[in-house]
């Protein structure tokens, strides 16, 4: 198995690193036909914000790793920011395990990144397009993806807001049942929380306000959220508490704009109805005893990190299940790869036997009499076909149901060696 | 076939059904154990079948429905919250309510088995109509309440958890507070119309069927005393916008008085509503 993965990402460089190497679309095109040009049969490059990586097969095993990156280096034109150093190389069962854990997304930089699979999905589709992919890239490429399903429906690595605008969004839909029926009104203009207004707003909130003390901005982001939204006067922005269900504050104020009796009061008026409090000012926007009324939960910046920091060890720990799906998927894959090998042996295996039996008969052939030869043929054909018979079923059930995949390699190394039949050719490929 | 016999067993082998059920339901809430998410919504199909099949084989060996005694009682109950539960598993393919909904069922059934007796003789009183009807209203009151209440827990649990901002397996697991809310409070308001039919076809009906019927009876006032505790809590909620914490409070003591009246006042203070 020729796989080569070399590539750059956030664990060895960093962004202002990374950024040099970051190909555009049609950059990995032209890459992708030079590298299938110079060194690889079939290829691949997955390039993100946060890793820019190779993937290749070569039918030759003497491919010069450090030659490979220096082509790379020198593609972008990053010479003097990007170093060889900065690479990491693997090869065969490396390569593989590498990719998938880059798919599962064990290997970025927010442990569970489900883009990540995604952004594969497109880099094996572009090779697809401009024809660089192969049986053996394809196969991968199916068995990367299965990777990345099963390990989200597996696993619940993905699952958890990571972000605190994320968190803030996941605890409304634990206090309401359905977003589309309440509205949300945010207060300031801080860029957290419009991103909390913009995940509540791509979570179907109903309804959207927004004040500001500079009412143009306001109105601004109004438009800007595309959803049903009006503007609440800066000054009016208590009274407003009255008929909303979620409020996010992200105003820059020395003091508490809202307070413990301001709540009470619009409780009363709200016949208690809950209300979701996002306080992402720093400091503080709401009094903190506001979270003592009941049905008024009140959350700020440090408890939603809390949330965040939770979740991302409750991803950690799902690592070991996702190790254990690629293990097996990895299993299967070389299993598969496996069995493609067999062909090509038993066939070369059958070519070299007759053509040993062909010289054989054609340099003794003289010494039968006429009506005899035929014969000849025949019987040490069948001389072959009963000596090769048992290897040959034997070597093929151990690739279909072995699902040992070093034995098969060492029969298939061994045979090869012993009958001097050299290395599979190309056609391995068009199996 | 011997009937009696059959009843025997399944006296003790209902109860290890729920036992089951409630371990499965709960390796899967607690620790999402992948052979408890597959096999526990076909062990509750299964055993929901037995308990009916149980109740019928009650009727047919001892010659009356099982509505006699507290303890009988308390088995209907308990298959009617399973059924019940069974139904909103179905309706709303969200099965993480079902360990705290069958541990009641659990309870109820345990108790029945413990103390059920075989009885052949019964009172002629108890072959009335009108008992059928007030038995099954209460029943499905009875039932209504007990998931209201557990919703209600629930809720309370996740409301804690959410203040709190301890977000443990209840944040993770357990649908919204709207949705628990709810599904306590329809379930409640079910329970109390239901009670008051039963209360009402009861006073009807007791005058007239028992010489010394007394309004004073024990059983009676701790049953009034439950529908005005829910009535008032039912109002607080529609005329002073009770909300949330306050009105789910009210559902468990409800339902904790309910308790006790099945129990202690069924057991101890025998009025007229005891009759074995």
């Amino acid at each position: 198995m020729n796989i080569h993965s070399i590539g750059i990402s956030h664990h060895t460089a960093a962004l202002d690193v990374r950024e040099k190497m970051w190909l555009s679309v049609d950059e990995t095109r032209e890459a992708l036909r030079q590298l299938k040009q110079r060194y690889f049969t079939e290829c691949m490059l997955v390039s993100t914000c946060n890793r820019t990586e190779l993937y290749g097969l070569t039918l030759d095993v003497q491919i010069d790793d450090e030659e490979v990156k220096r082509f790379l280096i020198e593609l972008k034109n990053a010479g003097g920011v990007v170093q060889p150093e900065h690479f990491t190389a693997s090869f065969a069962g490396g390569a593989v395990n590498h990719l998938f854990k880059v798919a599962s997304g064990i290997d970025s930089m927010v442990i569970g990144d489900i883009q990540i699979l995604n952004q594969v999905k497109e880099a094996f589709q572009l090779s697809r397009e401009i024809e660089v992919m192969g049986p053996v890239m394809n196969r991968l490429m199916q068995t990367t993806l299965h990777v990345g399903k099963r390990t989200r429906t597996e696993t619940t690595i993905c699952e958890g807001a990571v972000s605190v605008s994320y968190a803030a969004v996941e605890l409304a839909n634990k206090i309401f049942e359905d977003l589309s029926r309440k509205s949300a009104l945010l207060i300031g203009a801080g860029e957290t929380g419009e991103l909390t207004m913009k995940h509540l707003v791509s979570k179907g909130i109903g309804r959207v306000r927004v004040a500001n003390r500079t009412r143009g901005k306001a109105e601004a982001l109004v438009a800007n959220l595309g959803v049903d939204g009006s503007v609440v006067e800066y000054e009016h922005m208590v009274d407003a508490l009255r008929t909303v269900d979620i409020v996010i504050t992200s105003v820059n104020s020395p003091s508490y704009i809202v307070q413990p009796d301001d709540v009470h009061k619009v409780m009363k008026q709200r016949s208690n109805n809950p209300l979701f409090i996002i306080d992402i000012g720093v400091p503080r926007n709401v009094n903190p005893a506001v979270k003592k009324i009941d049905n008024v939960f009140l959350y700020d910046m440090d408890s939603l990190s809390a949330i965040v920091d939770k979740n991302l060890d409750r991803r950690k720990a799902e690592i070991p299940k996702v190790t254990r799906i690629i293990r097996e998927e990895m299993v299967e894959f070389f299993h598969w790869h496996n069995s493609l090998q067999v062909g090509p042996t038993i066939h070369d295996l059958r070519d070299a036997l007759e053509t040993i039996r062909q010289q054989e008969v054609e340099k003794n052939i003289n010494r039968f009499n006429p009506e005899d030869r035929e014969l000849v043929e025949l019987v040490t054909k069948r001389i072959v076909n009963k000596i090769l018979h048992q290897p040959v079923t034997n070597l093929k059930h151990g690739a279909e149901n072995g699902s040992r995949g070093s034995e098969t390699i060492f029969r298939i190394k061994a045979l090869r060696e012993l009958f001097g039949i050299g290395e599979p050719k190309k056609r391995e490929h068009e199996n | 076939m011997d009937l009696v016999a059959a009843v025997e067993f399944l006296v003790v082998f209902i109860p290890v059904l729920y036992a089951g059920l409630v371990i499965l339901y709960g390796l899967s809430f607690f620790r999402s154990i992948p052979l408890a998410d597959r096999w526990k919504s076909p062990l509750l199909h299964v055993s929901v079948l037995f308990h009916i099949g149980y109740i019928l084989l009650r009727t047919a060996a001892f010659d009356h429905p099982p509505v006699t005694t507290v303890f009988e009682i308390m088995t209907l109950l308990a298959a009617s919250i399973s059924v019940g539960y069974t139904y909103i598993e179905l309706r709303t393919k969200a099965s993480n309510t079902g360990f705290f909904i069958l541990l009641l069922a659990l309870v109820f059934q345990t108790v029945s088995s413990l103390f059920i007796k075989d009885l052949t003789e019964i009172a002629p009183i108890l072959r009335s109509r009108l008992l059928g009807f007030h038995v099954s209203t209460a029943l499905l009151g009875y039932t209504a309440i007990s998931l209201s209440a557990v919703y209600g827990f629930l809720y309370l649990m996740l409301y804690h958890e959410i203040k709190s901002s301890r977000f443990g397996l209840i944040y993770t697991r357990l649908p919204n507070l709207e949705m628990l809310e709810k599904m306590s409070h329809k379930a409640e308001l079910f329970g109390f119309w239901m009670l008051t039919i039963a209360i009402a076809v009861g006073l009807i009906w007791l005058p007239r069927a028992f010489e010394n019927f007394s309004y004073w009876d024990p059983k009676l006032i701790g049953t009034l005393f439950i529908w005005v505790l829910y009535a008032v809590g039912l109002t607080a909620k529609r005329k002073l916008g009770w909300q949330g914490r306050k009105t789910m409070i009210i559902s468990l003591v409800g339902f904790g008085f309910v308790f006790l009246s099945m129990t202690v006042i069924n057991m101890y203070l025998s009025g007229f509503h005891t009759f074995y």
